[in-house]
Parts: C-alpha cells; sequence; structure tokens
C-alpha cells in the first residue's frame, strides 16, 4: 500500500473542494438551527413518548406565548438513570408513583406553589394523597395506567383462552396455542411484579425467596413468548401478528384504535386479571434544576382543566384522574373498565414502590438469569 | 481460470447480501402505508412529514454542528499524532491513540459517562458529546495520516534539511504538501464516524441534546414509521458524497484504515 | 531511521521542542479523556453504589452512610455463574459471527484481489459504501426484512407449512442477531483480508500448477496459509466489536438475547448500578485484552509459514 506519489497540483483543487465542502455543510448546519426561533421563553418538558397531545402543546404555546420542548423516556428507570446521570435543565417531570417517592428522597423536586394552581380542586381525592407523596407537596396527578392483559378478539373466540387471570400469559397449558403470538413487557418490575402477583404476593414482595418463585415461572413460560416487548407491540397487535401481550392499558387502548382505522376486522380488548395488577400513577413534578418555574406552574394549571386533561385521554387511552375531565371524554372510552375502573377493581390494583440498592442489584441479577436460561 | 465462475457466484452473492437490505430501506421511504410492512403504493409524504419534523430537524442540526466541530479538532489533534507517531515512535502515544480504536465502543462510552460526572461534574450534552467525538477520532486521522507519511521518501526531508530548511519550512514546503490528501480524508472519516456515531453518544448525551442517530434509535425501538426511511435515505446520500469525496482524496487512505 | 541523529549539533534543541509541540497536544488530550477515565472507571468498580444511583462518596463522616472501598462488586460477579454464562454466550456469538463473516468474506476478497487492477478500487469500494450508511439504518433494515409481513418470512413458513410444521419467527430471535452482526461487521473482514492477499505472488500458484497440484490443494497449501496474517486481523476487527454489542441484541433480539454489552447498559442506565457496571466493563476489557494478545500469539507463530 506504500504507494509514492509525486507531489501535484491536485492538493490544490483537495483544498478548494474541502472548502467547498465545508462551506456547504455549514451554510446547511446554520439553516438548520435557525429555523426554530431563538431568544424565547421555553419551557423544558421530561415526558413519556406519546404522553400529551400535539394540539394541547399548541394551544399552550399560543396561550403563553412560549415554547415547549420535550425529551421522552421509555421507562422510569430509564429516566432515574439519566438524571442520577446528571441529566439537568427539566421545569417538569412526569414520573410514575415510585419514582415520585425516589426523586422526593434525592432532594431534587421543587415543592409546588399552590395559589399559583387556582385548578388543582379538579383533582378527584381519592387521586390525591397518596403514600409516596402525602399531602401532595411536590406532585400533581396527571395520568394513570394499568398494566394489564391484552389481547385479539377474534383469537381469543376461536382459541377460547381465559383472559380474566395472568394464568394466560405464565401457564403453559394455554400457551401451547399461542407459541410465537405473546409478548411480554421489557421491563424488570412490571413483570416480576405480574409474576408475583399470579403466585398471590404483593405486587412489592422484596422476599428473594419469593422473587425467585416468580422468576421460575416466567423462565418456564418464556419459551412460549416472541419476545420483551418496550412498545412496538402496539404495532404487532394492530396488524395481527401478536394475540396476546403483557402491556400497558393505554397501548392496548392505541392499539385498539388503530386496528380498527384500518379495518382488521378484529378488536384488541383489555382485562384486568382477578389477580390484580400495577397501577401506575404519572404526575407532574417541578425539578429543581428547570430554570422556568412561572412556565411549569402555568403549565401544571393549563393541564388541570378539563378540556386540556380530557385531550390526552380521549388520544391515548390513558385514565383521568380530573373530575372535570369526564364531561369532555368521548363515552366509549368512560365506559370502559380497563381505564375507568369500578371501585372493586380498584382495590386490587397496587403502586409499586421503589427498591433500594441491594434490592436493585439483587433484581437485576434475577433478570439477568431470566434472559439467559 | 476454470473455477472463476464459482469464485464470482459467490462473490457477487456476497454483493446482493451487502446491499439488498439498504434497498429495500430506500424503497420502502416511498411507501404510502404506516406500518411499513406491506407495500401499498408510492408516496414522497414521509419526506414531507420529516421536513416538517422539528425535533428530527433539530437533532441534525446537532448532528452536523458536533460532526464539524469535533471532525476539525480531531483532525488537527490526529495529523499531529499521526506524525510524532511516525518521527518520533513514542510507545505510550501509539498505545493511547490505537486503543479507543480497537476496544468495543461501550467501554469508552461508560467510563467517558463516569469520567463527565464523577471528575468534571459537566452536565451532559453537546460539550460532553464533542469530547467524547474528538477523543475515538484521533486514532483514525493518526493513523491514515502514519500510513500516508510511511509511503513517503524519507530523503525528501534530508533533503530538505541538507539545502539548510528549518524545521519549520520543512513542515510547511515538504511534509504538509505531502500528506494533505491523508490529513482531508482523515478529517472527512472523522466527519463521518461523528455523525454516524451511537454507541458513545448514547452514554455521553444526557436526555437534553438529541442526535440523528440518537433520533432514529428511538424511533426504532418505539414507533417505527417509514419517516425513519426517509431520513435513513437521506443520511445514505450524504455519507456516500464525503465517501466519494474521501476516495478521491486519497485513495490508499480509505484502504489503509482498516 | 533517525535522520535527527546525523547531525545532532546546534539544533538538538529545536528538535526536542518539535518534537513537544507535535506530540504533546494529542498525548495531553488522550491522557486526560482516555487514561483517565479508564482510571475512574476502576476505581468505581471498587465503590458502592449510590442509594438513588452514581455513586456512594468516597469519604463521609456522617454515620450510616455507606462510604469507602469494597470488593463487594467482584464477589458478586463470582457468586453466582450467571455472569460466566454471559460472557460466554458472548464469546460464542463473536466467534460465530467471526466465522461467519470469514466464510462470505473469503471468496469476495480473493476474487478482488484476482481482478485487474483496474476495478479493484471500485470492488473495495463498493464493499465499503454500505458500512458508510449509519450503522442503526443497517440493523433497521433487517427488522423489515425479517419481519413477519416480508417475503422472507412468508416464503420459509409457506415452505415449513407443506411439510406441516410450525412456522418460525425470523425477527427477535438469536438468528437476527446472528445475521445483522455478520452484516454489520462484514467489512471489517473483507478489507484486511484483501489487502493481504492482494500481495501474494500469482508465480507461486504458477509453480504449484507446474507441480502438479490442482486447484483445490493450491487453495488449501499456498493461499490459505499465507492468508492467516489477513485472517487473523480480519477476526480481530470482527470478535472484540461483536463481543461488546449492545445495540444489535437490543433491536434485533427476543427473549433471550442478553450480552455483556446490553448487561453493562443496563448496570448504567436501568439498574443504577454504577460500581457493578464498572466491574463488568473491566471485565470485558479483559476478556478483549486476552483476544487480542491469542490474536497476536497465532499471528507470530503462523509467520513460519509466509
Amino acid at each position: 500500500m506504500k504507494s509514492k506519489k509525486q507531489i501535484s497540483l491536485r492538493q490544490d483543487c483537495c483544498t478548494a473542494g474541502l472548502c467547498r465542502t465545508l462551506g456547504v455543510l455549514a451554510g446547511l448546519w446554520f439553516l438548520l438551527s435557525f429555523t426554530p426561533a431563538h431568544a424565547e421563553d421555553v419551557l423544558h418538558l421530561y415526558n413519556w413518548n406519546n404522553y400529551i397531545s400535539d394540539a394541547t402543546i399548541a394551544r399552550f404555546e399560543a396561550e403563553c406565548g412560549c415554547r415547549v420542548v420535550q425529551d421522552y423516556y421509555s421507562d422510569n428507570e430509564e429516566m432515574l438513570a439519566k438524571l442520577a446521570a446528571g441529566a439537568t435543565g427539566y421545569d417538569l417531570i412526569v414520573p410514575t408513583g415510585n419514582a415520585v417517592e425516589a426523586l422526593i428522597r434525592q432532594q431534587v423536586l421543587r415543592p409546588l406553589d399552590k395559589t399559583r394552581l387556582p385548578n388543582l380542586g379538579n383533582i378527584d381525592p381519592a387521586w390525591l394523597n397518596t403514600p409516596f407523596d402525602p399531602g401532595n407537596r411536590y406532585s400533581v396527578p396527571y395520568a394513570y395506567t394499568i398494566t394489564l392483559i391484552g389481547y385479539n378478539s377474534e383469537k381469543q373466540r376461536a382459541l377460547q383462552f381465559p383472559v380474566d387471570s395472568w394464568a394466560v400469559i405464565f401457564e403453559p397449558r394455554y400457551l401451547e396455542k399461542l407459541k410465537g403470538r405473546v409478548t411480554v413487557l421489557d421491563s424488570q418490575r412490571e413483570l416480576l411484579a405480574a409474576g408475583l402477583k399470579y403466585l398471590g404476593y404483593s405486587a412489592n414482595d422484596t422476599d428473594e425467596a419469593h422473587w425467585k418463585q416468580a422468576r421460575d415461572l416466567i423462565i418456564r413460560a418464556k419459551p412460549y413468548w416472541a419476545a420483551f416487548n418496550a412498545s412496538s407491540y402496539i404495532k404487532e397487535l394492530t396488524v395481527g401478528n401478536i394475540w396476546l401481550v403483557h402491556g400497558y392499558s393505554n397501548d392496548i387502548f392505541q392499539a385498539d384504535l388503530d386496528a380498527q382505522k384500518a379495518q382488521r376486522g378484529f378488536r384488541i380488548l383489555a382485562s384486568i386479571p382477578k389477580e390484580g395488577a400495577v397501577l401506575a400513577l404519572d404526575s407532574l413534578v417541578l425539578h429543581k434544576s428547570g430554570p422556568r418555574p412561572d412556565l411549569a406552574h402555568r403549565f401544571i394549571n393549563f393541564m388541570l382543566e378539563g378540556r386540556n386533561a380530557a385531550e390526552l385521554t380521549n388520544l391515548i387511552g390513558s385514565g383521568n384522574p380530573n373530575r372535570a375531565a369526564r364531561a369532555y371524554i368521548r363515552p366509549e372510552i368512560a365506559a370502559s373498565a380497563a381505564v375507568f375502573p369500578g371501585a372493586a377493581q380498584l382495590t386490587h390494583l397496587e403502586m409499586l414502590r421503589d427498591l433500594d440498592r441491594r434490592q436493585r442489584r439483587v433484581l437485576s441479577r434475577i433478570w439477568t438469569e431470566i434472559k439467559l436460561r | 481460470m476454470r473455477r472463476g465462475w464459482r469464485l464470482w457466484a459467490a462473490a457477487l452473492s456476497v454483493y446482493a447480501f451487502l446491499y439488498l437490505p439498504l434497498a429495500v430501506v430506500v424503497v420502502y421511504s416511498f411507501n404510502d402505508s404506516r406500518l411499513n410492512a406491506e407495500w401499498i403504493g408510492f408516496t414522497l409524504r414521509w419526506y414531507e412529514v420529516l421536513l416538517h419534523d422539528r425535533e428530527m430537524l433539530l437533532a441534525a442540526g446537532n448532528s452536523l454542528f458536533i460532526a464539524l466541530v469535533s471532525s476539525l479538532a480531531a483532525t488537527l489533534l490526529g495529523t499531529m499524532a499521526g506524525m510524532a507517531m511516525h518521527r518520533y515512535r513514542i510507545r505510550m502515544l501509539a498505545f493511547m491513540v490505537l486503543t479507543p480504536v480497537a476496544m468495543p465502543e461501550i467501554l469508552l462510552g461508560v467510563s467517558l459517562l463516569l469520567f463527565f460526572i464523577q471528575v468534571l461534574n459537566l452536565t451532559l450534552g453537546m460539550l460532553s458529546i464533542v469530547l467524547a467525538h474528538i477523543t475515538f477520532s484521533i486514532g483514525f486521522v493518526a493513523v491514515i495520516v502514519r500510513a500516508r507519511l510511511a509511503g513517503v521518501e524519507e530523503s525528501l526531508f534530508e533533503a530538505a534539511r541538507d539545502c539548510g530548511a528549518s524545521q519549520w519550512q520543512t513542515f510547511r514546503h515538504i511534509t504538509l504538501p505531502l500528506i494533505l490528501p491523508a490529513v482531508v480524508a482523515g478529517g472527512l472519516m472523522a466527519f463521518t464516524l461523528s455523525i454516524d456515531d451511537f454507541v458513545i453518544t448514547f452514554f455521553t448525551a444526557g436526555v437534553g441534546v438529541q442526535t440523528l442517530p440518537l433520533r432514529i434509535y428511538s424511533m426504532i425501538k418505539i414507533a417505527v414509521t417509514p419517516e425513519v426511511n426517509a431520513v435513513s435515505t437521506l443520511l445514505m446520500l450524504l455519507t456516500l458524497t464525503l465517501i466519494v469525496l474521501a476516495s478521491r482524496f486519497a485513495p490508499d487512505a480509505l484502504k489503509g484504515k482498516a | 531511521m533517525a535522520p535527527e541523529m546525523s547531525e545532532k549539533t546546534q539544533s538538538s534543541r529545536a528538535t526536542r521542542l518539535a518534537r513537544w509541540l507535535v506530540s504533546g497536544p494529542p498525548l495531553l488530550f488522550l491522557a486526560v479523556f482516555f487514561l483517565l477515565p479508564s482510571a475512574i472507571m476502576v476505581l468505581a468498580s471498587f465503590r458502592y453504589p449510590g442509594e438513588f444511583g452514581g455513586l456512594a462518596p468516597l469519604f463521609s463522616t456522617v454515620p450510616g452512610v455507606l462510604h469507602g472501598l469494597t470488593f463487594e462488586t467482584y464477589q458478586f460477579f463470582f457468586s453466582d455463574i450467571i455472569y460466566v454464562q454471559v460472557f460466554l454466550k458472548s464469546f460464542l456469538v463473536a466467534l460465530a459471527t467471526t466465522l461467519i463473516c470469514l466464510l462470505l468474506a473469503y471468496p469476495l476478497a480473493l476474487l478482488i484481489a484476482r481482478s485487474p487492477k483496474k476495478s479493484r478500487d471500485l470492488m473495495v469500494l463498493l464493499v465499503i459504501l454500505p458500512f458508510a450508511s449509519n450503522f442503526l439504518v443497517r440493523v433497521y433494515a433487517w427488522m423489515i426484512l425479517l419481519g413477519p409481513q416480508a417475503a422472507l418470512s412468508q416464503a420459509i413458513n409457506a415452505v415449513l407449512a407443506l411439510f406441516g410444521l410450525t412456522p418460525v419467527h425470523l425477527l427477535f430471535s438469536p438468528f437476527a442477531v446472528l445475521v445483522g452482526m455478520v452484516y454489520v461487521h462484514l467489512p471489517f473482514m473483507v478489507l484486511p483480508l484483501y489487502t493481504n492477499l492482494e500481495k501474494h505472488d500469482p508465480m507461486l500458484l504458477d509453480a504449484a500448477q507446474d507441480c502438479g497440484a490442482n486447484a483445490w490443494q493450491r487453495f488449501w497449501r499456498i493461499t490459505f496459509p499465507l492468508s492467516m496474517p489477513g485472517i487473523l486481523s480480519g477476526a480481530a476487527l470482527v470478535f472484540i466489536p461483536v463481543l461488546g454489542m449492545f445495540a444489535i441484541p437490543d433491536i434485533l433480539g427476543g427473549t433471550g438475547d442478553m450480552l455483556i454489552g446490553n448487561l453493562i447498559k443496563e448496570q448504567f442506565l436501568g439498574t443504577r448500578d454504577w460500581p457493578f457496571g464498572s466491574t463488568l466493563s473491566i471485565m470485558l476489557t479483559l476478556a478483549v485484552l486476552a483476544v487480542a494478545w491469542l490474536a497476536a500469539r497465532l499471528g507470530r507463530g503462523g509467520k513460519y509459514y509466509a
């Protein structure tokens, strides 16, 4: 490869060419970086993926004359890890209960100024005063989801598998007919909680022996599952590749909407297992590093208005703790037991608590075993 | 060659293996279906969606900026490193330049994550990404420059010195023109590496700054629409242009990097 | 070799200055952003994880706060065979990827090396080109190709159905991971192989033919042994990155596809256990060093062929 070329005029052409390329690239970059207007009020929101309607954002932007910039996460652990890794600059975050608890104990949240939240009274008192934030000093309930069973109505009718119990996810006798058509969540806490619930324990049980029982249950069922999945199961359900999932109520609602829109001829339905399930209440909280608490309060108060709160439910099918929103929610959603469970079902639901470092390490090992075996 | 056709068949199928997937990506970027599963009809819709995707454009802008800054710095430092490795044979330098190139990327990613947060107490963002990209690009530039220098007759430099040229004059009038194609190729290489990098950016990006690969990753993981195909197609065009340029400047440098 | 030796008269000081001016900045930069972070990682592996993530403090006077140094992450690593199994599995995947790459790359490299000089550059460029498109795009392409709706899956399952077999799922499986790994790393095998094969003297083959060796013998007795250095450097270039890969199992893998890279990523971005993540990274570094050492040894051993 040692070509001994002589010095030639070509270098000059090279330099000229390089300058031109760099010029074009620099131009392109300037163009791109200046399209969004600069020097304006910006609210930084660290949110779940697809967890607010574009229309709501647009209306808020118009009302406050500011811009909302969002970053997304798909798992609480991911969000906590990123914050622990020094991510800053967020005015608002939308963590789930156990993550709210962790953030409060880390002292990284800013207490709410309730005088700036006149609409707080719209929240149903049943959703206030949660164990993770007594007195709601830091958090305002935003929406909730339930981790439950979603299924293809047509296949369920044809194969007659039960949908009222976690057994259908974990028991080989049901799974045999469903091999390769089932996905479960790619989340250590959620999957373990489902296993614990099926075994009759609390979702927050931290007894290692019980965890190992749940692990064995999961490993036994694993060969029948197609994948551990974070969110692409929505599409797989819609297309008809996957018939049964362990998933979030709002995702299953989304899959159902898509299936109807594509006129697939089947519905994607949801069911809360009788053993109980995990309830995730997501709340708006203010991060200490956020530069604009004023805009953040304004946004929270805006989201507490019935119409704006309802928009989220109508878009993604999440549960809504806002009483004023009921009037705006589409009737077929309001009637769904998976979105608005009755009082009897609510008693079966459990919110996850945060784990300490030793428990996290043990759970990670159990998860490794689950993945490897 | 009697067995020539067998070799040709094998090689052609490998070429097909290399190009078929990319062709599928490009073709499906024109597919009029949200689900990316079956072919419905031709559309330019996804390119339009792309043009109005504010976050994607922002990510593209970030990627370009990071690639420009980091490749300029890496070209400077990498050229120096390549020359130093060729002339002075400092073992420590060769080790530090080549190891980041040879190690699995994840190792550099997590060690920089730890370093930025524990030691520098730096908020992860633009700066941390640029620093990380310079770190892994230096080695590639250095290797290309050194390969070029290795192909140059030592007598050229001796002749210059015999004519009384100073160190600087030798560098300015002999060395620099000789290695310029390699420097340019190295710079383009660093640019492409930076704009493409996923793993190291993944660990050093924090959450405030998105780059194009990070955005593509979250789209693949969360909701795949043909918009991913559209942005991929455009990205392919860009790197294609850069590769063609690089091969123009220094045809042997590209091979030298392996 | 060292031309400045001949005239170390007046300019030895200037030479020394130039030496540091040229090598100083890159040395300094890499010392700060490569050596130091590596040292920090070694230190981190001996610390306790912070209660909420990050690291527990090294020094603390507050009672009850965990601080200082410990071997617990290493004890934890060896307390269960599972982590060694993850390493073994990653080694197997890396080995399989390397072998498949070699199998695919060899004929191509041979063809390029034996083509007329004019077309070689183009053929090499054609190998590099797809490798220049974004890494994620190349992985994503296989998501489409292996998806259950794609022609490939449909065709395979149609054939399986003819024999009354249950349909297979190509995507989200170890097979998909292997395909992705091979696809992404193939050029790393082709290029060094080609560089080596190109240098072979065609006279050797002619001579062998004159002595009556057939094509098969000529390949196994001459070409293959001579290409050993190319194979080894290609193998190292494929094996080592595959060993640390997390994105491909992440995107294409199914219920069982966890490699070291995924485990490390999870410690940093999921479980919030940096010390254990550091320990795993150090183990991976050691594994890589062992592989590099082995490749270098084999390469030295192979020299006597040439």
